[in-house]
């Protein structure tokens, strides 16, 4: 029997769940995104849909020696239309669900940090949007006959940095969203803001050239202009790349200051 | 020499706007003790333990368990408290096993999966997801993953609302268990009949206040009563389960 009136010792070794644990929960996470397999129909569906409703008229029109418009215009629009609804529409809604049912609360006292959970968010959208980027991509090239991007290696580091901007995006928006239905309506009005700004409808030549000249420098704009220089073979400039790091940084910056267990 | 406490709570105080939740709140919990807090809904106990498990900050006062502040020394407090929250909800598609399996992987020496399940008797329902648990399974998982990185402290939070009779009862057996390996235990309870089983120690709260504190014994002496519930009527003025 202790009977002492110091505390009883406690391990001053301090144990945090590590990279198995995080593989773990990336795994939980994953199975709740399949089971509920609705969540997956808008980012898989939609790119889908206006792939194969724009592919036709611009897999003939060449805009270089071997590329189509197809390629330079219409897939990196395509490939950041799957990543921007993955990162601002799904994940935010994922973890508004979260702290609206308790989840994060119960996570929150646990070992489990903050930043493990929300890096399992992270890692699951882009497990996500790689499955519609491939989705898009197979049916772009085996149906229109696309062909893949001149520089296959800076198209990917677009790729990455464009994922990690939009999820950043998208955690200013489950951090500052109150209800899951408020992440729903914040991320929509988020993916429309970057996507019509950033060309989606149309081009970003139909535009005002101020609100042009913004939505250039937006995550969405940026990527679709990086992803169109990777795809040409031409050296993709510093612009849109400073634009989608300045994104990661506020992102995560907001995020940080903003976010809450319940 | 008394036995060091396992938890110390002083003079804690919580307002939510204008709203005093907790007022000038002090308790001490041996180790090895079971402390039942009692009080009628809004008498502050939820925010309280809350605070205990480092949810919530104080506005003023303090908090040790087991010698540590649960906000300063989060990391390590975690490692040692167990918390099952009111109304906290679980990932609802995945299945028991699963959910075991996660929860005991944010601990350096968890309690294996077998045996949370045998504690909480729900080895059945290994394959069923959360979703489709009825309510006193769901609370029965919610303990097991309480208990997953053997905890020192548990805190229960109304352990067995809303439970039928025999989920009750399997629950407090649980509760025995515990008590048998020297757990420290918090319980956030509105069952009379429970909280004189299982408690060695009552605290009474009203209005954010502590009204009593005292053995369930004692707490019936005090008022001159016959029971625990009659106890509780003469000193609160309420009856607490008809008060839910």
């Amino acid at each position: 029997m202790n009977t002492t009136d110091t505390p009883a010792p406690v391990s001053t070794r301090i144990h945090r769940p590590g990279l198995r644990s995080l593989a773990i929960l990336v795994l939980c996470e994953t199975k709740m995104v399949i089971r509920d397999s609705a969540g997956l129909i808008v980012p898989l569906g939609l790119p889908l849909l206006i792939l194969l409703t724009s592919a036709g008229s611009t897999a003939d029109q060449m805009i270089t020696a071997d590329r189509t418009a197809l390629d330079l215009f219409v897939l990196p629009l395509v490939i950041t239309m799957v990543l921007t609804m993955v990162g601002v529409l799904n994940m935010p809604s994922f973890l508004a669900y979260y702290r609206r049912t308790g989840i994060l609360r119960r996570l929150a006292v646990t070992p489990a940090s903050p930043v493990m959970v929300l890096s399992a968010q992270v890692i699951v959208s882009i497990l996500q949007s790689a499955l519609g980027i491939i989705l898009a991509l197979v049916v772009a090239m085996t149906a229109f006959g696309a062909k893949p991007p001149v520089d296959l290696i800076p198209a990917f580091g677009v790729l990455a940095l464009t994922a990690t901007a939009m999820c950043a995006m998208g955690m200013i928006v489950a951090a500052s969203a109150p209800t899951p239905n408020s992440a729903v309506a914040f991320g929509l009005v988020a993916f429309l803001l970057l996507g019509a700004t950033g060309g989606m409808f149309g081009g970003t030549q139909s535009l005002p050239e101020p609100i042009a000249e913004i939505g250039a420098h937006l995550p969405f704009g940026a990527s679709v202009e990086a992803l169109g220089a990777a795809w040409a073979g031409q050296p993709i400039g510093a612009a849109p790349l400073l634009s989608l790091a300045a994104a990661i940084v506020v992102g995560v910056a907001v995020a940080a200051w903003l976010f809450r267990w319940e | 020499m008394s036995r060091a406490p396992a938890v110390e709570v002083e003079h804690l105080a919580k307002r939510f706007g204008n709203t005093v939740a907790v007022d000038d709140v002090s308790l001490r919990i041996q180790q090895g003790e079971t402390l039942g807090i009692l009080g009628i809904n809004g008498s502050g106990k939820s925010t309280t333990v809350e605070m205990i498990a480092g949810l919530r900050p104080p506005d003023s006062g303090h908090v040790r368990v087991l010698g540590l502040d649960p906000r300063r020394d989060r990391g390590a407090v975690r490692q040692v408290l167990g918390v099952q929250l009111q109304d906290a909800e679980l990932h609802s598609a995945l299945t028991v096993a699963e959910l075991i399996g996660l929860y005991r992987s944010f601990y350096p020496d968890p309690r294996s999966a077998q045996e949370l399940l045998d504690l909480v008797e729900l080895e059945d329902k290994r394959d069923t997801r959360f979703e489709r648990l009825s309510g006193g399974q769901q609370q029965r998982l919610s303990v097991a993953l309480a208990l997953a990185g053997k905890p020192r402290v548990v805190i229960l939070d109304e352990l067995t609302t809303g439970l039928d009779p025999a989920s009750r009862r399997r629950m407090w057996r649980t509760l025995d268990r515990l008590r048998d390996d020297g757990v420290t235990i918090i319980l956030v309870s509105h069952t009379m009949e429970e909280v004189e089983r299982l408690c060695d120690h009552i605290v009474l709260l009203e209005a954010g206040r502590v009204l009593a504190s005292a053995t369930p014994a004692e707490l019936v002496a005090r008022a001159g009563t016959s029971t625990l519930d009659e106890a509780f009527v003469q000193l609160t003025g309420h009856d607490l389960e008809v008060a839910e």
